[in-house]
């Protein structure tokens, strides 16, 4: 532990740490470029200058190991003549086309001048002319006049992804960022270099022009996309006559499962939850009042009894999967989880996991069968199978089934006139839940999005059969789930909050 | 005046060849060389008080002690050849009229260091040096002087020559460096300790070639025969220059301290045409411009320079008569610096830029008083507040010119 004094207020900071880093943890401002903790200091954009006593000139905080007992000054005159200096030369060739720039609301050159800079420009002469629309692929736009040259895009392609398809060409305030001659932008991980950009020179293709930031809602939530399970920030707005629609995920700084980065494919996952939606309940092809539908699976259901089987799969959230063992134990339901979704090629030693269903692991924990065998051998003797959270009917009929089917999906599919009752379940974005991944770490997806489509979350559904009363997470936890083994030392309050790793004894 | 130590061969006829170097006592510093340990060598070049020669002045014995001894990696030796620097053009002759000098430096100078491989980076545009100095390199190689056993000796050496590929920048240590890795030659940010440069993460030594140049003298003659010449603080003689409008333009080599006037009026001759001296740049152009009328006592050193106002820098003297008009020379010197700006850091790749387009705005005649001011306030950002020392050269270029000549300026705004 060391002290040093901050514009007179006493911080304890890590020994060795980067002082912009405890500057920054410490909610003092700092404005920076270049800095991002991912990708290390690079110490080209010159903003984060601090006094340090005991030094002629102002220094980098990027570049700045604490030592016990130093005195900064972040305020001063000189260091505001800096900030503000600073922020006009990066201005100079900047198009100042706010009005038009997907970044405007979310911009650290808008945030910086409008907490650091505030002056009147004293720029008149012409500013220098660049690319405003390169296509880098992977779904990123590079507009070189705004952009600052911090390098963080470049630092990325080189640090983290290896791919090293980005780099800075050309001297002096002509530079400009390019892939090399022949080669896209295309990793796994590109699109992290529209988040990591600080200005508006990298936009992402899918989302620019489509909402001004600033009228987004952010919820967080867990990625459904693999096994990962990283945290999401879930940005959604209900526009005039519009349904609540989400526009985009970006990655929530998570040290325990994700870092800063989500994958390409995570990012984009968001257009399930928009398009293709399962918008009414059908019985026999043919739609069907919702309240009517429900009622009739219960009825199935209380009927076949043992004759029935629940086949749910792993993208259900821990408490679903909990409340279902219990539906299947209360009706003498069989129960089985069997899932193909693997994808060898998918995963690999960043992010991305081969199994694409983000909670294979609490099936696993909660002892539900979910082998192909054992599927088969319970489709033998059962009438009726209801399909939970999928809609994969043909595999089922593969493995030899012919008799009634019901679904209870989010998503649309094709067919439906073939089965018995189909009705339409809450999305991965509007329902709560806790998650496990891979490593074994649970966490809680928040995001409850409330949309116009109709649909039932698959809690309420159970509660509406089993009529205990228990329809939310919590209550779940409280009926029976926190007595389960691994769930012993773990309060679910903790697990809003934070990404806890379950302990097996 | 003149003390011939490292131009000693340069007038005679073919010293660039093997045979006629070797007549000229080239490599007969190494059998002392070789008779001494790595160490007592490098206390040798410690003790003489070497300071480099590339600009900056620093003891090159005290760089050469920071490589860790023994070292758990290989060492290198660089050799920056990398001479851009406007008004500068000593190296170049050491290239073209004794190479073999060079390479006899680079010998001891390795040797001291422990290293086997010594990597000479030389400026891109220099392209018939580059060659006489392949030459010279192929030569050695071929007459045992460099390869697995040095004259016989047991040590091995390698020399490799690596041409730049046209940038300023990367006449600074550590973006040349950069460089030389394969990387785009952007300086690297400062250590907070004194470390040697890491060259692929080795422990590496940077030095100017007149530098290297000027150890096989204090190898074969002793430190005390060096310390002999110049002043106490500033050992031994330099290569100075002179360019512009003086009657014997050319390369000199004289004692540290010797007096600048008497430097410019006895051996450069005075103005040429019978004009008179209105202002010079004592060290390449870097350097804060000196008024004819600053020069009174000025010797060349380090320290004197310093002392009023400016620095000796790489000692290439730019020399302007009264017939030049100081915003076109601050124009010039912008439009070199705004192409040269590496564009790294934010003062500099924006801040330069800005001021070469202010300058051009001023001389077009649409200038305002407002504009000098802006000029003079960008010095602020420009000076300190970057990676490396490429702004603050335009920061004193700024301040000195338009200080110091301030009626030819506010004469051209409204």
């Amino acid at each position: 532990m060391a002290i040093i004094t901050v514009d007179g207020r006493e911080i304890n900071v890590k020994d060795d740490a980067l002082l912009i880093d405890e500057l920054l943890a410490n909610d003092v401002s700092v404005p920076h470029f270049c800095y991002h903790p991912a990708l290390g200091k690079d110490g080209n954009c010159r903003m984060c200058m601090v006094e340090i006593e005991g030094q002629k000139r102002p220094q980098i905080a990027c570049d700045t190991p604490v030592k016990d007992g130093m005195i900064i000054r972040t305020q001063s005159e000189n260091i505001a003549r800096v900030k503000r200096q600073m922020l006009e030369l990066e201005l100079v060739n900047h198009p100042i086309d706010c009005p038009i720039c997907d970044q405007a609301g979310e911009c650290s050159l808008q945030n910086f001048y409008m907490e650091a800079g505030l002056y009147d420009s004293r720029v008149d002469i012409a500013k220098n002319k660049k690319q405003k629309h390169v296509d880098l692929g992977a779904n990123v736009i590079l507009d070189q006049e705004r952009c600052v040259l911090c390098t963080r895009c470049v630092r990325f392609t080189s640090n983290i992804t290896k791919t090293h398809e980005l780099g800075v060409v050309v001297r002096n305030d002509h530079s400009f960022i390019s892939t090399f001659p022949g080669i896209k932008l295309s990793n796994p991980y590109a699109m992290n270099v529209i988040d990591l950009c600080p200005v508006g020179a990298l936009t992402s293709k899918d989302f620019r022009f489509t909402q001004r930031v600033w009228f987004l809602k952010p919820q967080e939530a867990i990625c459904d996309g693999c096994s990962r399970g990283c945290s999401l920030l879930v940005d959604h707005n209900r526009e005039k006559y519009k349904d609540d629609l989400i526009y985009r995920y970006r990655p929530k700084h998570n040290d325990a499962v994700n870092g800063y980065f989500i994958c390409d494919y995570g990012r984009l996952n968001y257009k399930k939850e928009n398009d293709n939606r399962l918008k009414f309940a059908y019985i026999r092809g043919m739609e069907s009042e919702f309240e009517y539908a429900t009622l009739k699976l219960e009825r199935l259901l209380k009927r076949y009894n043992s004759k029935a089987l629940l086949l749910i799969s792993p993208t259900l959230s821990l408490e679903e999967i909990y409340r279902l063992k219990k539906l299947s134990q209360k009706l003498d339901l069989d129960i089985n989880s069997f899932d193909e979704n693997f994808d060898e090629s998918f995963g690999d030693d960043m992010l991305r996991q081969n199994d694409k269903t983000p909670n294979r692991r609490a099936i696993e924990l909660q002892g539900i069968e979910s082998s192909k065998e054992d599927l088969q051998k319970k489709l033998k003797d059962k009438d009726f199978v209801l399909l939970i959270n999928r809609a994969d009917v043909d595999m089922i009929k593969d493995l030899g089934y012919d008799g009634s089917i019901g679904v209870l999906s989010s998503s649309d599919f094709l067919h439906k006139d073939k089965l018995d009752i189909i009705i339409p379940v809450a999305s991965h974005t509007q329902r709560d839940g806790t998650f496990i991944n891979c490593d074994d770490f649970i966490q809680y997806s928040k995001c409850q999005i409330k949309r116009d489509i109709e649909s039932i979350k698959i809690l309420d559904l159970v509660e509406g059969i089993l009529n205990d009363g228990v329809s939310t997470c919590e209550a779940v936890w409280d009926s029976g789930l926190k007595e389960e083994n691994f769930l012993k030392d773990i309060n679910f309050n903790d697990v809003r909050f934070n990404s806890i790793k379950i302990e097996l004894k | 005046m003149i003390k011939k130590i490292v131009s000693k061969n340069f007038d005679i006829k073919d010293s660039h060849k093997l045979k006629v170097a070797r007549e000229n006592d080239r490599y007969s510093s190494l059998k002392k060389l070789f008779s001494m340990s790595p160490e007592a060598v490098l206390d040798e070049v410690d003790k003489s008080g070497l300071r480099g020669k590339g600009g900056g002045g620093a003891s090159a014995g005290a760089k050469w002690k920071l490589i860790p001894n023994p070292s758990d990696k290989p060492t290198y030796l660089i050799v920056n050849a990398d001479e851009s620097e406007p008004g500068t053009f000593k190296d170049r002759q050491i290239l073209e009229y004794d190479p073999h000098l060079l390479i006899e430096g680079i010998i001891c100078s390795s040797y001291a260091i422990k290293s086997n491989h010594a990597y000479i980076y030389i400026r891109g545009e220099y392209v018939f040096w580059a060659k006489r100095l392949q030459t010279a390199i192929d030569e050695a190689y071929e007459a045992g002087i460099l390869g697995d056993n040095v004259l016989g000796y047991d040590y091995k050496l390698e020399v490799t020559l690596h041409r730049g590929a046209g940038a300023y920048i990367c006449g600074e240590k550590s973006a040349l460096v950069e460089s030389l890795e394969g990387k785009r030659g952007h300086p690297r940010l400062k250590p907070k300790q004194k470390e040697p440069e890491w060259f692929f993460d080795c422990p590496s030594v940077v030095n100017n070639v007149e530098t290297i140049s000027s150890v096989p003298f204090i190898i074969k003659e002793g430190f005390e025969a060096y310390r002999a010449y110049g002043t106490e603080k500033n050992p031994g003689t330099m290569l100075f220059g002179m360019s512009g409008h003086i009657k014997n333009p050319g390369i000199y080599e004289l004692e540290f301290g010797t007096n600048m006037l008497e430097f410019i009026n006895k051996i450069g001759g005075g103005m040429r045409d019978g004009k008179k001296l209105k202002a010079l740049v004592p060290g390449g152009s870097s350097c804060h411009v000196l008024k004819a009328d600053e020069l009174e006592g000025i010797t060349l050193d380090y320290e004197s320079l310093k002392a009023h106002g400016s620095s000796l820098g790489t000692g290439g003297m730019i020399l302007m008569d009264e017939t030049v008009f100081m915003p076109k020379v601050v124009k010039n010197l912008f439009e070199f610096y705004h192409h040269e700006s590496c564009g790294q850091c934010t003062p500099c790749r924006e801040g330069v830029s800005w001021s070469d387009k202010l300058m051009g705005k001023i001389l077009d005649g649409n200038g305002t008083k407002k504009d000098l001011d802006t000029l003079l306030s960008l010095s602020f950002l420009l000076n300190g507040k970057s990676i490396c020392v490429f702004a603050p050269s335009v920061a004193f270029i700024i301040d000195s010119y338009i200080n110091k000549f301030k009626d030819e300026f506010y004469s051209l705004v409204k």
